[in-house]
């Protein structure tokens, strides 16, 4: 989780914007975050070389959980869902779960969470006044 | 060994105070930890992100099975906290699952509707019907969770030891009341 209170602290590259917003509800719940921290192989060459890898969007050590993010569009949901699957298969103590998501956008503006997001980030605003 | 459990509003400054009763009496304080821990124990990780999004945000949605699992887990690791004692346990029900036991209090921490909504404004810097939408999300999340799971209403006073009204209070003077209550309490069992 991105630590604002130290200055030299910032935000990871999200590649997406979903990420990004999916960040600022974990920080509003003062959830602990980590931005893609561990890619699994899923597939090696004969040679032994990666050939397919996958990394989860975010990790979640108090809940031990790694979080994929996807769009509801169904192609991009079967072939994550065939990845989440396959790590599964080849890592079953790691658990995982895929987020369809749906845009939030609107709760979060009711919330306030949208603009105003950022300078709450890892304050007393996630203690639950 | 003594247990407080503390249902709190959002905008209550119940999770401040349960602090500040857990330095006094160099009690832990738990909040997250038992959601985390039941969520572990049913197998259901998620069910944890479930149970902390009070705002709906996550759109998660688990199977009734895994509530089930989660809810007994909650049982069996917040009666567990208060056989080890000296513990403050904050929400989760923790006045309904520790209901009837001699070495626990009951507190409840409100205030009112406005009140709460200054409070969340001010700390978020949100404006007011920001602030009043996550107060009236989170009454219902956390009163539905008291109906669903154990069918009692958390207003109930009969639920609680204690009932505080944070408008006029400070969190000191607050666990001031809690401290005092929980020394009379306990202290003066069999003295009848």
């Amino acid at each position: 989780m991105t630590d604002l209170t130290d200055p030299e602290g910032s935000q990871p590259s999200f590649a997406h914007p979903t990420e990004e917003a999916f960040a600022r509800i974990l920080d509003y719940y003062g959830i602990e975050w980590e931005y893609e921290p561990r890619t699994f192989v899923l597939e090696r060459d004969d040679n032994g070389n990666i050939a397919a890898g996958f990394s989860p969007d975010f990790y979640l050590p108090m809940q031990d959980l790694y979080v994929e993010l996807t769009t509801r569009r169904p192609n991009l949901v079967t072939s994550k869902n065939r990845k989440v699957r396959r790590l599964q298969e080849l890592y079953p103590d790691v658990n995982i779960k895929l987020f369809k998501r749906r845009d939030i956008r609107d709760l979060m503006i009711k919330y306030g969470l949208d603009q105003h997001a950022e300078p709450i980030l890892g304050t007393e605003a996630q203690e639950e006044p | 060994m003594t247990t407080i459990t503390i249902s709190r509003q959002l905008g209550s400054q119940g999770t401040q105070i349960a602090r500040e009763v857990g330095t006094r009496l160099g009690f832990g304080v738990l909040r997250r930890e038992v959601i985390n821990e039941a969520a572990r124990r049913a197998g259901a990780p998620e069910v944890a992100l479930a149970a902390i999004d009070y705002l709906g945000l996550f759109d998660l949605h688990p199977s009734q099975e895994a509530c089930r699992s989660y809810r007994q887990a909650v049982r069996e690791v917040i009666e567990g906290l208060a056989d080890e004692g000296e513990v403050v346990i904050v929400g989760r029900a923790g006045q309904v699952v520790l209901a009837g036991r001699p070495d626990v209090l009951h507190v409840r921490i409100i205030a009112p509707p406005d009140v709460r909504i200054k409070r969340i404004e001010a700390l978020q810097d949100i404006p007011t019907a920001a602030a009043r939408a996550q107060m009236e999300r989170s009454d219902r999340t956390r009163r539905e969770y008291l109906h669903c799971a154990h069918d009692v209403h958390w207003n109930n006073p009969e639920l609680y030891d204690l009932v505080l009204n944070t408008e006029r209070m400070t969190v000191a003077s607050s666990a001031d009341l809690i401290c005092r209550a929980l020394t009379e309490c306990f202290d003066d069992r069999g003295d009848d």
